[in-house]
């Protein structure tokens, strides 16, 4: 029986719900998993099959902080499968569980069956406080804080805490001619993920066991962040896609899917504790380049590209272009070298993987807002 | 861990862009973008901060190992070493630092340059250094190769390196004769320009090659006639007693308070490696030949560096300010090549040809070099994209190799 679910967004656009597959498990739930199980497996866990993963003595009672958007969707789905007790903390504006394209009737339902909620606003720190510390979580992973005050309150509920594994972000380092960004490079105070920063800081400062991933782009079925979609919506219309500048911008995108898995493997990892880790896609790609794979993935004839000067265009308020104009892409060595972590997609086949299960069903998060293209290509015209 | 290393990291002229920007955030933030020789291997093999991977915090930093100061190797058995090296361009500086280096490390070396001992080509550096080589107890000889033969009659060599063909025409005889006289080893220095391009860099060792690239035909050669070989693929080479002084041409305008014009965004990406670099390379394939065998590896830093960014260095290297342009050379009618030192990939973009920003990255091994850039040799075409070197971490026996960038 077709479930038809839609999936609340803060934007409050209504979306076309998306309906969805009768079919057996997606990659994510099948192969794809069965690498991070092997991983598992030389810790000593059993491993009795792809879908079975062995509750071991190491069965946790953790915490996301957030968990219904994006990342954490996929990232509860895996930690439930371990055998972990997961509880979501949310305001409770998007339902708990939704169930994925792709995802089996009877997987869904297990996970809605165990997928625990503490509905709440994390900003309230005296609740955060007195909810957390009733519950007594062993590892918390916090998905969506941004500000270093928003995480005090986690770490002072839960004196015994055994790991709070933080999502951070790859924005953090300062802009560089020298690249890719590795974890020892400089960061940069100033930037917009300052938070994020000051939030690494304070958690060094705990003495808590901390670990902390950078992600580059994220991509991906559900992304609320218009990477790929930004792309799909122009192959989709026929539209020549405006790219500022040059177009050799080297920029990286990391899968959700691959992006969970590595926060999965740096649970309760002694090599994780107290370190940084970049998390993205093994390559990197130009922004005519990602053109030309988005193009790919959705079975596009190529694109036609046009490269404009953004200085030479007000856009008032709106983004031209989902991406930052400027190299940006970082290391994934030592994520490799120290966890044994590696990304499963690579750029075609996540793309691939995020039209099928999501642009290519007609959902989306944004409707196409072509207002800025027509600026660029109004005046493309006028000078060609 | 983070914080150890922050602290015991050295030298503060390693900051580059940043330094003036240094929040004072706890452990991952130090103030090098480096890293370091790994000081386990450093005691025994002795080797300079190499061009290698992945930087790794967990490893903890030892200081800069002097290039010329070197202990004996840990592997202990010496070599017999030949480099058959060219005699122009920007590979010859290769064989003047790894004869330096397995002269070092206690290896007998002998280095044939192509040609003759009288031309012209001779005055140039690094030759007009070889007294360097024979100081150090090197021995320097010329000759061509299809007359190897002939010029080291009755000589065996443990190994041999060629660092002069680019085509099987090329290598052949000196691969032919050395297989005859029972070396044991063969080497070659071939070129990252093989890579056939990508929309999705870095290459890595394994992505396809151009087939028509003579190098390839080399390599192949080199795998059917020898059991133990290895193939190099560099990128740009710099290093002083460079042949090409490509750097000079940003020090040149530099210094006279020149505005340094370059082509395009000077946001094209490109990849440089110290000749020292690659020589460290070099000898721990000849001491760890097992490791090395059947090999390829690509020969670049783990950074890129844009061209805006090679002009920075370069100021900052020569502690002066610097001042760029960025022009359209089809706009204003200039032959970019000739305009500007490095091969220009911005007319490329505007062909359907795919874009092939061109890779380089600086690495430097000491303070205040005064380093040479290598103009892109005549086997780097315009293809190259950026390189990752997995396979290289065959020979730190899993330990990541680190590399300093230092200024």
């Amino acid at each position: 029986m077709a479930r038809m679910v839609s999936l609340q967004q803060p934007t409050t656009q209504s979306h076309p719900s998306f309906s969805l597959l009768t079919s057996s498990l997606s990659d994510f739930n099948g192969a794809r998993l069965q690498s991070q199980l092997q991983f598992k497996r030389k810790l000593g866990m059993q491993n009795r099959g792809a879908l079975q993963v062995s509750a071991s003595s190491s069965s946790n009672n953790i915490l996301i902080m957030g968990g219904t958007r994006f990342i954490g969707i996929f990232l509860s789905r895996l930690l439930v499968k371990e055998g972990h007790q997961v509880t979501l903390f949310t305001r409770g504006k998007a339902p708990i569980a939704q169930q994925l394209p792709g995802e089996s009737d009877q997987d869904f339902a297990d996970f809605s069956s165990k997928i625990l909620h503490l509905k709440g606003d994390r900003k309230d720190s005296d609740f955060v406080k007195t909810s957390l510390a009733a519950k007594g979580f062993d590892v918390v992973y916090d998905i969506n804080g941004r500000e270093a005050v928003e995480v005090e309150p986690i770490i002072e509920a839960l004196p015994n805490l055994e790991q709070f594994i933080y999502c951070s972000s790859a924005g953090v380092y300062l802009k560089s001619d020298l690249l890719p960004h590795c974890e020892v490079d400089a960061v940069d105070p100033k930037s917009r993920h300052k938070g994020k920063l000051e939030t690494e800081s304070y958690l060094e400062s705990t003495g808590v066991n901390w670990t902390s991933i950078r992600p580059v782009y994220i991509y991906g079925p559900l992304n609320y962040n218009p990477v790929e979609e930004w792309f799909f919506h122009r192959l989709k219309a026929g539209r020549p896609i405006p790219i500022p500048n040059s177009g050799i911008q080297m920029t990286q995108l990391g899968h959700v899917k691959d992006l969970a898995k590595a926060f999965i493997t740096v649970l309760g990892n002694d090599k994780a504790s107290k370190e940084v880790f970049n998390i993205s896609g093994e390559k990197y790609v130009t922004f005519d380049g990602l053109a030309r794979a988005c193009a790919k993935a959705g079975g596009f004839p190529e694109p036609e590209i046009i490269h404009y000067n953004p200085k030479e265009y007000d856009f008032g308020k709106k983004k031209a272009f989902p991406f930052r104009d400027q190299h940006f892409f970082a290391s994934i060595d030592k994520a490799k070298h120290v966890l044994g972590w590696k990304p499963e997609f690579d750029l075609v086949e996540g793309l691939t993987d995020s039209y099928e299960l999501d642009f290519g069903r007609g959902t989306f998060r944004k409707e196409a807002d072509f207002s800025t293209d027509d600026i660029i290509l109004g005046k493309s015209l006028v000078t060609a | 861990m983070a914080a150890a290393l922050s602290s015991s990291l050295t030298s503060a002229s390693s900051v580059l862009f940043s330094s003036s920007n240094y929040p004072s955030l706890p452990s991952f933030s130090p103030s090098q973008r480096l890293c370091f020789s790994h000081s386990a291997l450093s005691s025994s093999y002795s080797v300079s901060p190499a061009l290698f991977t992945f930087p790794s915090p967990r490893l903890s930093a030892t200081a800069a190992v002097s290039f010329s100061v070197r202990a004996a190797t840990a592997a202990g058995e010496k070599k017999k070493v030949l480099i058959v090296n060219t005699n122009s361009g920007g590979h010859s500086i290769i064989g003047f630092y790894f004869a330096k280096e397995l002269l070092g490390s206690g290896h007998n070396v002998t280095i044939l340059t192509v040609g003759e001992e009288g031309s012209d080509k001779m005055k140039k550096p690094p030759f007009n250094r070889f007294s360097e080589i024979v100081s150090a107890g090197g021995r320097t000889v010329w000759g061509d190769p299809p007359e190897i033969g002939k010029v080291l009659a009755g000589e065996t060599f443990d190994v041999v390196l060629d660092n002069n063909g680019k085509d099987l025409d090329a290598v052949r005889p000196v691969a032919d004769w050395a297989k005859e006289t029972g070396v044991k080893q063969f080497l070659f220095i071939s070129s990252a320009g093989i890579y056939l391009p990508t929309e999705e860099p870095p290459h890595v060792e394994g992505d396809a090659v151009k087939g028509s690239a003579g190098h390839v035909g080399v390599e192949k050669y080199m795998a059917e006639t020898f059991s133990n070989w290895a193939s190099f693929r560099p990128q740009y080479m710099i290093g002083s007693g460079n042949n090409k002084d490509c750097e000079e041409w940003f020090f040149d305008r530099i210094v006279r308070n020149r505005p340094v014009p370059i082509p395009g965004s000077g946001m094209q990406l490109t990849n440089i490696s110290h000749a020292k670099d690659l020589s460290s390379m070099l000898t721990l394939a000849v001491e760890k030949p097992e490791a090395a065998s059947g090999n390829i590896f690509n020969s670049v830093s783990e950074r890129a560096v844009t061209l805006d960014g090679m002009a920075k260095l370069c100021a900052k290297a020569a502690g002066l300010p610097v001042e760029i342009v960025h022009y359209d050379p089809k706009a204003i009618g200039v032959d970019a090549k000739k305009a500007f030192p490095f091969r220009n990939m911005v007319q490329k973009r505007s062909d359907r040809a795919t874009t092939k920003p061109l890779f380089l990255s600086y690495e430097h091994a000491s303070e205040m070099w005064i380093f040479n850039v290598c103009c892109c040799c005549c086997c780097c075409c315009c293809s190259t994209s950026m390189l990752s070197h997995e396979q290289r971490r065959k020979f730190w026996d899993g330990r990541e190799p680190q590399t300093c960038l230092r200024i």
